[in-house]
């Protein structure tokens, strides 16, 4: 069956480990906009949750880098970092699932890497922690290398998302997607703490108008001027390239100086009807 | 990127429990176990976080192995940035 819910989250380590570092205003707006995107997946009851998201050397390190790794454990611990306010827990996964999307993609021009064990990081247990509280909906993670150049290019992660999105709508699982990192923020580099907002805005701008042609355009190295983990939206963009002809809503944009990111969510409304050009 | 062999003994510092004792026990003794070249070495043993960076230690790995001595944000970012 399609999709039953996405949305795309940042995962700022901030969000829980300095969680009052940020003003009360700001830290209200993002709490509730979570809120919100819990909502929307717990009505669509899924009952797997595609991860769409990168790490931080915690898997990828440089003796083997992958552009895309599926992962096809059964189960993940998480999180590796002892200071992030999140319990460790015990994820369950789903390997049957995994195998399946990685057998389509490889018939479909993708030779994505794939592990059999797996560590999350705040990349993945941050938004996992407002969005599945629980950790009980079994997940199937897909780690971006977003960090050691050449990365795959936005295109390809769009085109990704669209053979994904073919298993996906064949699936009889109720599946629901959810792409995490972004928005600009450069971590442990020069320019920590700078956010770029213009860019976050319009790239939020481009999600929401759901138009492959236009997010293709976007270049690793338009991503990487807007800091060095702004690279992580290769996994919104693979998300757009899964949900193509449905137009997601922005549900939050707050630059969070404290957090050194521009966080930024949006959620796609599933009662929507495809856009005509797609739908035709 | 590159630094491959720095990069690899710190984020063993930072990811490996028995790698990260085995460093605060000893650094010299620990940094013996990879092929560094000089100047990596002195960096390292001096904890010269600046020098660390310019070598090319990744930004997501020095910024955690500084953590680990609680260095400050507004300390590591003038140590990189000088």
């Amino acid at each position: 069956m399609p999709v039953v819910y996405a949305c795309a989250a940042s995962h700022a380590p901030g969000i829980t480990a300095w969680r009052d570092a940020a003003s009360p205003t700001q830290l209200t707006h993002v709490t509730e906009a979570f809120a919100r995107l819990q909502h929307g997946l717990r009505a669509a009851r899924p009952d797997r949750l595609l991860l769409l998201t990168s790490e931080h050397w915690a898997n990828f390190f440089l003796d083997h880098i992958g552009a895309f790794c599926i992962g096809r454990a059964d189960y993940y611990e998480g999180p590796v970092e002892p200071w992030l306010k999140i319990e460790k827990k015990r994820i369950p996964g789903d390997p049957a699932l995994a195998l399946r999307l990685l057998e389509h993609c490889y018939a479909h021009g993708f030779e994505i890497d794939h592990a059999h064990e797996m560590r999350l990081d705040h990349g993945t247990m941050v938004p996992l922690s407002f969005l599945s509280p629980g950790a009980d909906i079994p997940i199937v993670p897909i780690l971006f290398n977003t960090l050691a150049p050449p990365r795959a290019r936005p295109e390809r992660c769009i085109a990704l998302g669209k053979v994904l999105r073919s298993i996906l709508d064949a699936a009889p699982e109720r599946i629901a997607v959810i792409a995490t990192g972004g928005m600009s923020h450069d971590p442990g580099e020069i320019n920590h703490g700078y956010i770029d907002s213009d860019f976050d805005r319009r790239f939020l701008d481009d999600m929401a108008g759901g138009n492959l042609s236009v997010l293709g355009q976007y270049t690793d190295s338009q991503l990487m001027a807007a800091g060095a983990g702004t690279a992580e939206l290769l996994a919104w963009l693979c998300l757009a390239g899964i949900m193509e002809g449905r137009h997601p809503q922005i549900a939050l944009y707050e630059p969070v100086v404290p957090w050194a990111t521009g966080i930024g969510m949006l959620a796609y409304d599933m009662a929507a009807g495809l856009t005509a050009d797609v739908a035709a | 990127m590159s630094a491959y062999v720095l990069n690899k003994m710190l984020r063993d510092i930072n990811q490996k429990p028995e790698k990260r004792e085995r460093y605060f026990a000893d650094p010299a003794k620990f940094a013996e176990s990879y092929e560094l070249d000089a100047e990596e070495r002195r960096a390292f043993l001096a904890y010269d976080i600046g020098a660390l960076y310019r070598l090319g230690a990744h930004g997501l790995i020095l910024r955690p192995f500084t953590l680990l001595k609680g260095v400050a944000e507004p300390d590591y970012l003038r140590a990189i940035r000088s």
